[in-house]
């Protein structure tokens, strides 16, 4: 990409000036940047960064309590917020060559506000689709002010089966005391590569539980990043996460506890098939301070092919003395007992490992908050394992 | 009517760490017809369950001689689930526990894994069906949407294995210690369901230690099985009188060489 072409895109979207130099300043950075690190998965010859040539707008409405907008509204409408937060307090632009290009070449997005005591009842459901001709370069940034409740639900999935990017940021302020449900069921196309990143700040006694189906088809690259900042910030992230074929798929989840008695809890199951592999890094970071943190971390891999390749690697870094932290992983085969007892009632070998499997993933779907989701959630699972049997 | 024969049946089990073998059954033999309950009584570690596992198809048990007919065909050769849609159940000791998968949507599957394609239940039907057993088993609704067998108190675990039973309606039913670690009321309850089965399309073949359970479950036939053979066959006065003397007396009285030993 060029630095003239960037600048017709922004100035016939009219974009403000600042943005614009935002984008210029980031796709100079792009070649001095290091890769993401994703430990045991290498993916350095992935074609990440391609051109972009079109804005992809997103119709989006909500309830008068709350602002809902495409990105590129919010960019002209609430330009403090934007100038505050977007790609600088949660995930920063700097970081590595992908959020810098993402900063660069971002053409589709949502904004949303959540003001001050501000409790939501619905949730609020937002539905993308990629169109696999164009690259889909996504950013939702969400801002919870103080004592906020609300769940936020997005499907992400694919139109079309060209060779294309995808590379979605999701970040979330969680401000003192919020509690913020994410759910999201990803559901990208087979000839889709994607870079994935999803990160919350979370402030004091705030909540945020993220519950996440990585149910891809094509190579993937997730990052799941929860930054426990505030004093008992809180956070439980779920990730249930299906392979097939020869897909690829590299999984950082990370959760950092820098407040005193905060609490993070990774939970992920993945299950491959065919020729796939996964690699699961569940990261828990305590910084130095954080007295009475507690981190702890499951990572399980289901392998249901001796072609299929799975790594589950716990990494505890721990700076500080007065905390709890544990952690469990393991790489396994069907359980032969649930899958004879399934079958001593007549179900036929295929239909009882696909049940065996939703054992398997069930210790994290249980956990899933919205029946909805969970619903949804396990129709997806059993389309793609009956499409991988 | 359909008949379950056992011919001369030996099986022997594999010690996946010693390396080495062990005959179980010894020579079984046993014929039943739908429209009888049949009764295996016997000391343990005997091979009572060798013999209801073999039966059903559990694969770490190795048919090294003998037979096992179902309505005169050799079933040795069927997996698992195929011998299960041609009739036969199994009611397990310890069934196993499948969190995320509901007792509803389990019991729909086995019942669907009976009928073609295109012809699978509805849902009217099978709630139907359902609400009728749950209230003759004395159990909540609340059961069918949890997840299978997970966190189920023993009664309970046992409780659901008759419900399968009543809905699945097999031609034979293998009851593998349905009795064990259940009270007084819920052996009552158990039982109820097991006897709502009788008829002439229905045969079963309990498994059991204790006499208690045929006072509820009346057999007509009791077989007494010692050292991996059925040493005697009778009528439900067999067991009756066992209850009162003991395996022991019986192996004397037999003038049987088999040692009597606890644990499986």
């Amino acid at each position: 990409m060029t630095p003239d072409n960037l600048l017709k895109l922004a100035t016939e979207n009219h974009e403000p000036d600042w943005f614009v130099q935002k984008r210029l300043d980031a796709l100079k950075m792009i070649d001095n940047l290091p890769l993401p690190e994703v430990q045991r998965f290498d993916f350095h010859n992935w074609k990440m960064m391609p051109d972009v040539e079109t804005i992809i707008p997103t119709k989006v409405s909500a309830n008068k309590n709350i602002v809902l907008t495409d990105i590129f509204e919010a960019i002209n409408k609430y330009p403090d917020l934007i100038k505050d937060y977007y790609m600088k307090k949660v995930v920063k632009t700097d970081e590595n060559k992908f959020t810098a290009y993402h900063t660069a070449a971002m053409n589709n997005g949502i904004f949303l506000y959540v003001p001050k005591n501000t409790v939501v009842e619905e949730p609020i459901e937002i539905n993308l689709v990629q169109d696999s001709k164009t690259p889909f370069v996504s950013h939702i940034l969400i801002v919870a002010e103080e004592n906020t409740q609300f769940s936020f639900i997005q499907k992400t999935t694919t139109e079309g089966n060209d060779e294309s990017l995808a590379n979605c940021i999701v970040e979330i302020v969680a401000k003192d005391n919020s509690v913020i449900k994410y759910a999201a069921v990803d559901e990208l196309g087979e000839n889709v590569t994607s870079y994935l990143s999803r990160r919350a700040s979370v402030g004091h006694n705030a909540y945020v539980d993220w519950s996440i189906g990585l149910m891809n088809s094509g190579n993937t690259i997730a990052d799941f990043d929860t930054d426990l900042y505030g004093e008992g910030a809180h956070a439980e992230i779920k990730v249930v996460d299906i392979t097939s074929n020869k897909q690829q798929e590299g999984v950082n989840t990370r959760v950092t506890n820098y407040g005193k008695h905060s609490i993070g809890n990774i939970n992920q199951r993945g299950v491959i098939m065919d020729r796939s592999r996964l690699v699961f890094n569940g990261i828990g970071h305590i910084i130095h301070g954080a007295s009475g943190a507690n981190a702890e971390q499951e990572n399980r891999v289901l392998m249901m092919s001796s072609k299929a390749h799975g790594d589950a690697n716990p990494i505890l870094l721990i700076d500080e003395n007065d905390v709890l932290a544990g952690h469990a992983a393991s790489v396994g085969q069907v359980d032969q007992k649930q899958l004879y007892y399934l079958m001593s009632r007549g179900i036929d070998k295929k239909t009882a490992e696909r049940l065996v499997i939703r054992g398997f993933l069930g210790d994290v779907l249980v956990s899933i908050p919205s029946k909805k989701i969970r619903e949804e959630l396990i129709q997806t699972i059993e389309r793609k394992l009956a499409d991988g049997q | 009517m359909s008949t379950l024969e056992v011919k001369d049946l030996h099986v022997e089990i594999e010690d996946e760490e010693r390396k080495t073998k062990k005959e179980i059954l010894k020579g079984v033999n046993l014929k039943m017809n739908t429209g009888e309950i049949h009764a295996i009584m016997g000391p343990n570690g005997t091979g009572k369950s060798t013999l209801s596992q073999t039966i059903m198809g559990q694969t770490n048990y190795h048919v090294t001689q003998g037979d096992i007919l179902l309505n005169g065909e050799s079933i040795l050769g069927m997996p698992v689930d195929e011998r299960a849609r041609k009739g036969l159940f199994l009611a397990m000791q310890y069934p196993a526990e499948i969190k995320g998968v509901t007792n509803a949507e389990f019991l729909r599957a086995a019942i669907n894994a009976r009928r073609p394609e295109g012809d699978k239940i509805s849902v009217m039907d099978f709630l139907k069906e359902l609400d009728k057993n749950l209230e003759l088993l004395d159990m909540s609704q609340s059961m069918t949407e949890r997840y299978l067998n997970e966190g189920f108190s023993g009664g309970e675990k046992k409780r659901n294995e008759i419900l399968q039973l009543l809905m699945i309606k097999p031609q034979f039913a293998l009851l593998d210690e349905i009795d064990s670690g259940l009270d007084i009321d819920a052996l009552k309850v158990v039982s109820k369901g097991v006897n709502s089965m009788r008829g002439d399309n229905f045969g079963s073949l309990i498994i059991t230690h204790y006499q208690r359970l045929l006072n509820y479950i009346k057999p007509d036939v009791v077989h007494v099985m010692m050292g991996g053979r059925i040493v005697k066959t009778g009528s439900a006065d067999l067991a009756v009188k066992l209850e009162k003397e003991g395996y022991a007396g019986l192996r004397d009285e037999l003038g049987l060489d088999v040692k009597l030993v606890d644990g499986d």
